[in-house]
């Protein structure tokens, strides 16, 4: 019980899991539970892999009690740009992707100095970036999706782009999906940096007591414009998945999806206030959101009763969460 | 005090950006067209210049960009139009001062596609009592007090596409329907066209899900659907993207059975459906008419002083690989 105590996290997930079992379907032939086949495990990892990448980034930057709410424009913004290059000005792979991240740090870096610099609350510096974000992605894409043939002078029009389809493609039965293992490399860079760098010992400092933190030396300014940076480049490698798991660069992709990616860290079990959490917990946050969503979507639920149980399952949660806080 | 000052002059710069001077009186309410000399003018003489106001509940959905453009291209033809274009961003409020807004600014006649019908009855009240004839586009509004309604009918559309199915099935096949968002009324009217097409045959659906329109959500709930049934003979999506992210659903999944699967959509946007079609992605695509060709049709007769009939429903075109290179196939509206 202890055990369980301390992983609630797991012990949710296990418990949606075997959820998840009971009431899925059965495949009318084979009789195997639709739930538990290797080729719906695989898809929930690959349809996630966007909200996870958001919520990697999200995790840092609420771990210095800061919030970014630009991160779904953001991913909007870099799928139309990558399309854009791609497929309209004809860009190699290599030099579109170093144009993305780098715009994604742009992004992100500018996030971090209105906070740390500016002094701006996180929420109203990253909801202007929101804002801006969309605003770009709609002037990049000219308001219609950026896909081949499109607009008669773009470069690629007979077909999607190679790297497209191949980022999608299924290997090893569906398991090696390129954009889900961009997701789970990504998860385990981050978790490392978090667990075993000065970078993310000082995540923890600043979230926890920002002037403690900062009479102890810590460059509190630094941390957190890393942070909102790291969010960026996440953001800039989930849109460059939508880009590819669509087939064309959407303007509106991204929209609510940071909510989604700050559910995965609060119900992974990350405080909102900072400074406790961690980068696998939302992983397992997550993979709860993914495994609810897909259930309710196996059994095909009406969108009401699926709302419904969404917010439940927030608030069951958050209390859980809570009630530990005040235990300790 | 150097505060206010900047704030005065942001302000200045703001409203010298956005092309609208403070306005003194925002809420004249039913007495704006006095400085409106020409809005009276109804009937036109051959050199005279028109403009129309043209109000759109919001550019963020392509088929609304679409209906945007095909004005645009209408009324290039015509070097008597002038057409004023406005963007509500999806805010009732917003479309209600935009049409008062070209009230105001005496425009000779005013389109709007409406974003609610109550909220924007009274302000097209106040366009008809300033003798500004109103064009009301796709949604409806409120009792009859309009010029002229032109609108898509999507139980026709629906319908069409359900024939097409029981034709591509040969009667009889297991069918994924990926609806809109379950609660607006064109979801509703394209399910219900549908089921009425497809009544009679041995076409079942096997799996319905609630997609609010949207791709993403249309690509996992095919997912679902994929790891749940063995044998799908067809998807019908309520619009084109849904059609297109059951199709790379079922290509990401990796078995070819995007090959075996027909697809259906609804919209024909010429960047979106039509060429999902002639890439041979969708089986079919029904066209939802923007009606902004017809709307500067109906426009110039209205500033001509021709009589038009108060209600236009306009019939779709079925596009599929046969008829995709020739523009289509055009399937009128019932009479009446």
């Amino acid at each position: 019980m202890r055990f369980l105590g301390r992983h609630r996290g797991i012990a949710a997930l296990v418990a949606v899991f075997i959820l998840g079992c009971i009431v899925s379907p059965r495949n009318l032939r084979t009789g195997e539970i639709v739930f538990l086949t290797p080729g719906n495990q695989s898809n929930v990892l690959f349809e996630y892999s966007e909200y996870g990448l958001l919520a990697v980034g999200m995790t840092l930057v609420i771990l210095t009690a800061g919030i970014d709410l630009s991160v779904g424009s953001v991913l909007g913004f870099i799928a139309t740009l990558f399309s854009f290059l791609i497929i309209a000005k004809g860009v190699s792979l290599g030099p579109a992707v170093l144009i993305c991240i780098i715009a994604g740090c742009g992004i992100g870096a500018t996030n971090g100095l209105l906070v740390a610099k500016l002094r701006i609350q996180p929420f109203v510096a990253t909801l202007a970036m929101m804002v801006a974000a969309r605003g770009a992605a709609k002037l990049v894409s000219g308001g219609i999706k950026i896909a081949h043939g499109a607009r008669p002078w773009y470069i690629l029009q007979d077909a999607p782009p190679r790297v497209f389809e191949w980022m999608t493609a299924p290997y090893a039965g569906g398991w090696l999906r390129p954009v889900t293992l961009l997701f789970l490399v990504t998860i385990i860079l981050a978790a490392l940096i978090v667990r075993y760098t000065r970078f993310g010992r000082y995540l923890y400092a600043v979230g926890g007591n920002e002037e403690a933190a900062r009479l102890s030396g810590v460059d509190v300014a630094r941390t957190k414009i890393l942070a909102y940076l790291i969010s960026g480049i996440t953001a800039a490698l989930a849109g460059i998945s939508s880009a590819c798991r669509m087939g064309y660069g959407d303007p509106e992709a991204g929209a609510t999806f940071e909510l989604d990616a700050i559910a995965a860290v609060v119900i992974g079990g990350s405080s909102l206030m900072g400074g406790r959490g961690g980068v696998m917990l939302t992983l397992i946050g997550t993979l709860i959101i993914g495994y609810v969503n897909k259930i309710l979507s196996l059994i095909g639920w009406q969108e009401a009763q699926r709302l419904l149980a969404k917010g439940v399952i927030i608030v069951l949660a958050v209390v859980i969460q809570e009630t530990r806080r005040r235990r300790v | 005090m150097k505060c206010a000052w900047l704030v005065v002059l942001i302000f200045a710069i703001l409203s010298l950006l956005t092309g609208c001077a403070p306005k003194p009186a925002t809420d004249t309410g039913p007495t704006p067209n006095v400085d409106t000399p020409q809005s009276s003018g109804l009937a036109p003489e051959a050199a005279q210049t028109f403009t129309i106001g043209m109000s759109q509940c919001n550019r963020g959905e392509p088929w609304r960009v679409q209906m945007d453009e095909d004005i645009k291209t209408a009324a290039a033809e015509h070097p008597e139009l002038e057409v004023l274009f406005k963007d509500a961003q999806n805010k009732t409020e917003q479309q209600q001062a935009q049409v008062r807004e070209f009230i105001a600014q005496g425009v000779d006649l005013i389109i709007i596609s409406p974003k609610e019908a109550l909220p924007l009855t009274k302000p097209v009240d106040e366009a008809m009592a300033a003798n500004i004839p109103v064009i009301v586009l796709d949604r409806k509004i409120e009792g009859d007090n309009y010029t002229c309604f032109i609108g898509g009918d999507n139980v026709l559309i629906g319908r069409e596409a359900g024939k097409y199915m029981v034709e591509l099935l040969g009667g009889k096949g297991k069918v994924v329907e990926l609806q809109g968002l379950a609660t607006s009324t064109p979801a509703g009217e394209r399910h219900k066209g549908f089921m009425e097409g497809i009544e009679g045959s041995e076409i079942e659906i096997i799996f319905s899900a609630d997609c609010q329109w949207l791709e993403p959500n249309a690509q996992r709930e095919m997912n679902s659907a994929l790891s749940r049934f063995e044998q799908i003979d067809a998807v019908y999506a309520h619009n084109d993207p849904s059609a297109h992210g059951a199709y790379q659903a079922a290509k990401q999944e990796g078995k070819g059975r995007e090959k075996t699967i027909k697809f259906i959509g609804i919209d024909a946007l010429p960047h979106e459906g039509v060429k999902y079609v002639e890439e041979g992605i969708l089986a079919a695509t029904f066209q939802y008419p923007t009606g902004g060709r017809e709307a500067i049709e109906v426009a110039l007769k209205i500033l001509a002083g021709e009589k038009v009939p108060k209600n236009i429903t306009l019939g779709t075109r079925k596009f599929t690989p046969d008829n995709v290179k020739s523009g289509g196939e055009e399937i009128p509206a019932p009479e009446g």
